[in-house]
């Protein structure tokens, strides 16, 4: 295994993230940086998604999410209200993370958020919160909230975000871990997009048929 | 001339009678095919608009094509499956608008049109240096290739009496000679179409080595053609290629749905689909 690098050479990859001229020598700067995954880079990497390169800025989203909760305040202090492509990259950014302090920003954007890549990065990472420490009645309570929200989303007009809603309710499981009871609420949940009657897109249902049938495979609250 | 859209079929209907503004008449026809519409004079009106021709462009109207309304009505024809479109649509393939001629070959396809094969084929006959060739002052080609191959490839094999064409070299020496067209996306073009109409592998991987190209918008119209063919092994260069996550998930998509192996009687994903839906999460 290689060491981390130490704060020069992260220093040294900023500055080549700053002096790319061309899109692609950019991307691959913040490529270099990204892999370094050092919180020193968070404040560059959050300017690169306000860059409108989209190369780079799936790369500075991938540092981000390597860095991880360190680099959630400083994601949410920097949010841009006047610029929309920097704002959606928060959000993936933010749902890549899947730290608590980001959910008010992801559940605001599924609801409201006029780009259908927002809104499906939104439902992804409600299926992908960590919350670390949490009792089981706290987990419950987070249930309670975000169910619904998905549930609402389940008639979003774009077959991608409804796709993005079946991945984001079989997340749920992972760290909601629900007794038999209340797992079936994800099933119920899950069975108008799994159901060829009632979803228009083939790959909609044929990923919420494998949400149910991993759900139903694996046994309830087994972990918890 | 008007701008903004419709805000309702009711009127969408009333903007495309009327025959004082064509821009409304241009938003109208657009609306009817974006918005799938069922009512019972949309039809007969955009092929009564197909036969429009002109006004000339106006830049400031924020139409800049040349016969929009007719241009308009070819394109909505082809997303709403009547079809009494088949024959007005071979007429406007006649047109001496190429423009015209492009929507009205790509609404042929999604039609599926068997009867317009020969027409379509007729186009390309003359090959990639004549039907193929720039036109001179301008970025365009002399036919509109790619929508031609492309058709072709999406009709496939069928007559009209439900037989199936039995010999199929004359229609694929036709189209496999346009896959060295020194533009990438006539070759893209030429790669689905064989892809579909010979199942052979070495058009798909064609079109993977297109995912490669230094330039995003050849990787985009190849990332789009593999997702038409349904060209599973493409899956995991489709998922790694350097375009939008957005397009990257839609080609998925149709490498899912458009399958030939795709079994429509099996209500959950096969193994090779898990697969190609878990590359799909991934770029959510």
């Amino acid at each position: 295994m290689t060491r981390p690098p130490d704060s020069r050479q992260v220093q040294a990859l900023m500055d080549a993230v700053q002096a790319a001229r061309t899109a692609d020598d950019l991307t691959d700067a913040v490529e270099n940086l990204s892999a370094c995954a050092h919180p020193m880079a968070i404040p560059c990497l959050i300017q690169v998604l306000g860059f409108n390169n989209p190369g780079a800025a799936v790369a500075a989203v991938d540092g981000l999410v390597a860095i991880g909760a360190a680099a959630v305040p400083a994601i949410l202090a920097n949010l841009d209200d006047y610029n929309y492509g920097a704002r959606a990259w928060s959000v993936r950014a933010l749902a890549g993370i899947g730290d608590l302090r980001g959910l008010p920003l992801l559940e605001r954007a599924l609801a409201q958020d006029i780009g259908p890549s927002v809104r499906r990065a939104a439902a992804r990472g409600m299926g992908g919160l960590q919350p670390h420490g949490f009792t089981a009645q706290q987990r419950q309570e987070l249930a309670e909230r975000i169910l619904p929200q998905l549930k609402a989303a389940c008639g979003d007009e774009e077959w991608i975000v409804r796709y993005a809603v079946a991945v984001g309710l079989e997340g749920m499981d992972h760290w909601w871990l629900p007794p038999a009871a209340q797992r079936q609420r994800l099933l119920d949940t899950l069975q108008p997009l799994a159901d060829p009657r009632r979803e228009a897109a083939p790959v909609v249902w044929l990923r919420a048929r494998l949400a149910l049938n991993r759900l139903t495979t694996t046994p309830s609250a087994a972990r918890a | 001339m008007s701008q903004g859209t419709p805000l309702n079929e009711a009127q969408a209907l009333d903007w495309l009678r009327q025959l004082e503004d064509p821009g409304q008449r241009y938003y109208a026809a657009w609306w009817l095919g974006r918005m799938r519409s069922n009512h019972p004079e949309a039809v007969p009106l955009l092929i009564q608009a197909l036969t429009e021709r002109g006004p000339r462009p106006d830049p400031a109207s924020g139409i800049d094509e040349p016969n929009p309304v007719a241009r308009n009505a070819a394109r909505a024809l082809g997303k709403l499956a009547d079809s009494r479109a088949v024959d007005p649509l071979l007429t406007a393939l006649e047109s001496s608008d190429d423009g015209l001629r492009e929507a009205a070959a790509r609404s042929l396809g999604q039609l599926g049109a068997l009867k317009a094969r020969q027409a379509i084929l007729r186009r390309l006959a003359p090959g990639p240096l004549v039907a193929g060739a720039p036109r001179p002052g301008t970025s365009r080609l002399t036919e509109p290739c790619e929508a031609l191959l492309e058709a072709l490839g999406a009709l496939g094999w069928q007559n009209e009496d439900g037989s199936t064409v039995t010999d199929r070299k004359p229609l694929l020496e036709v189209v496999q000679a346009y896959v060295d067209h020194e533009r990438p996306l006539i070759r893209s073009a030429a790669y689905r179409s064989l892809l579909q109409l010979t199942q052979e592998d070495c058009w798909g991987e064609q079109l993977v080595n297109l995912l490669l190209h230094n330039e995003l918008q050849v990787r985009r119209a190849a990332l789009l053609d593999l997702g038409v063919t349904g060209w599973r092994p493409a899956g995991a260069a489709v998922a790694g290629t350097l375009a939008e996550n957005s397009l990257k998930l839609i080609a998925l998509r149709g490498l899912v749905e458009n399958s030939p192996a795709r079994n429509r009687t099996s209500p959950s994903p096969s193994p090779e689909e898990v697969g190609l839906l878990l590359a799909m999460d991934d770029l959510l």
